[in-house]
């Protein structure tokens, strides 16, 4: 696994390593699913958003494909739906891994670079972990502390460490959010707009 | 989309930058922030894979330099994580939240992306 970048935009060495790190762990045996159904998960979400690739039937892929390519039409009956059939902690997991994947997708489009082959899955069992201090609440699937953006993946623990080992690389952490005047490359005002602009072309109302 | 809004403008009032906070949901605004436009019209041709991607690229990197091209980057990553996160998990908006929101949601007419979730 590469993720070198063209030479003519120069990305920070901390998104290159953030970006293997989080091929590692698709590849790997995660909480409920084994390497190969992550990585099979990713491939569907990745597909999803493929002009042209041709629909598949399958309830992970079929899910891994709405929450990667139709995310603004996701409704509680669909989740309750999809839970029933695998449970609420794999949909979580299955969440974390199409929506990271769907991000670091993002970033190669926007610096115009090609796509990362998705890694080859390693072999092992899922941990399966549970976490009994999720408990359900206003959203729809339980968490940690009650319904908060920062918890939202907080029923598979792993996935809710790896959303946030993204959030601070490619944003902002969530200790650095308080300081409106912060700057990088950009303006805090104009990280601002580019989040808000992206969450309305994504419908998202949050 | 209701919470980085409000945060634009927060940022923009504690930094006295000029904003258009509408050109977020109505690309025919100006935002009046600094390289606002190209900003905006790079998030569209990403998000859209447009053919002019290339071009407002080009207009980013002219605007921002190539840190600002990179953290544009990361933050339509960042954002195309977060987003199917609330979706997918039905991440409900606070009752208060609302009512203090009512006018900045009427202003950008925001709440026509209101669902059962949100």
């Amino acid at each position: 696994m590469a993720f070198d970048f063209p030479a003519a935009v120069d990305v920070r060495s901390d998104i290159g390593r953030l970006f293997r790190r989080e091929w590692e762990r698709l590849a790997r045996p995660g909480t409920w699913f084994g390497g190969a159904d992550r990585v099979a998960i990713a491939t569907a979400a990745r597909a999803a958003r493929t002009p042209g690739a041709p629909p598949v039937n399958h309830e992970l892929v079929e899910a891994a494909e709405t929450v990667a390519a139709r995310p603004a039409t996701i409704r509680r009956r669909w989740v309750q739906s999809v839970t029933r059939e695998i449970g609420f902690a794999p949909y979580v997991e299955l969440v974390g891994v199409v929506s990271r994947l769907v991000a670091i997708d993002a970033f190669h489009v926007a610096i115009g670079a090609p796509l990362e082959p998705l890694p080859e899955p390693e072999r092992g069992e899922p941990s399966r972990i549970e976490e009994r201090a999720a408990r359900p609440g206003a959203a729809w699937v339980p968490m940690v502390g009650g319904a908060s953006i920062t918890q939202a993946l907080s029923l598979v623990d792993a996935e809710a460490s790896a959303q946030e080992d993204m959030h601070g690389p490619l944003y902002l952490t969530y200790e650095e959010m308080a300081e409106l005047d912060y700057v990088r490359g950009l303006s805090r005002a104009q990280m601002e707009l580019v989040a808000a602009r992206t969450s309305a072309i994504n419908e998202c109302f949050y | 989309m209701l919470a980085h809004s409000q945060m634009l403008r927060a940022s923009a009032d504690v930094t006295s930058q000029p904003l258009d906070a509408r050109a977020i949901t109505d690309p025919a605004v100006d935002p009046l922030l600094p390289a606002g436009r190209p900003l905006i019209s790079f998030v569209d041709a990403v998000l859209f894979r447009a053919t002019r991607l290339e071009d407002t690229r080009r207009e980013v990197l002219d605007a921002v330099g190539e840190s600002g091209l990179v953290d544009a980057a990361g933050v339509i990553a960042n954002f195309e994580m977060m987003n199917r996160i609330a979706d997918a998990t039905g991440m409900p908006v606070g009752k208060g939240t609302l009512k203090r929101t009512r006018e900045w949601r009427a202003l950008l007419d925001l709440d026509r992306f209101r669902h059962e979730g949100g």
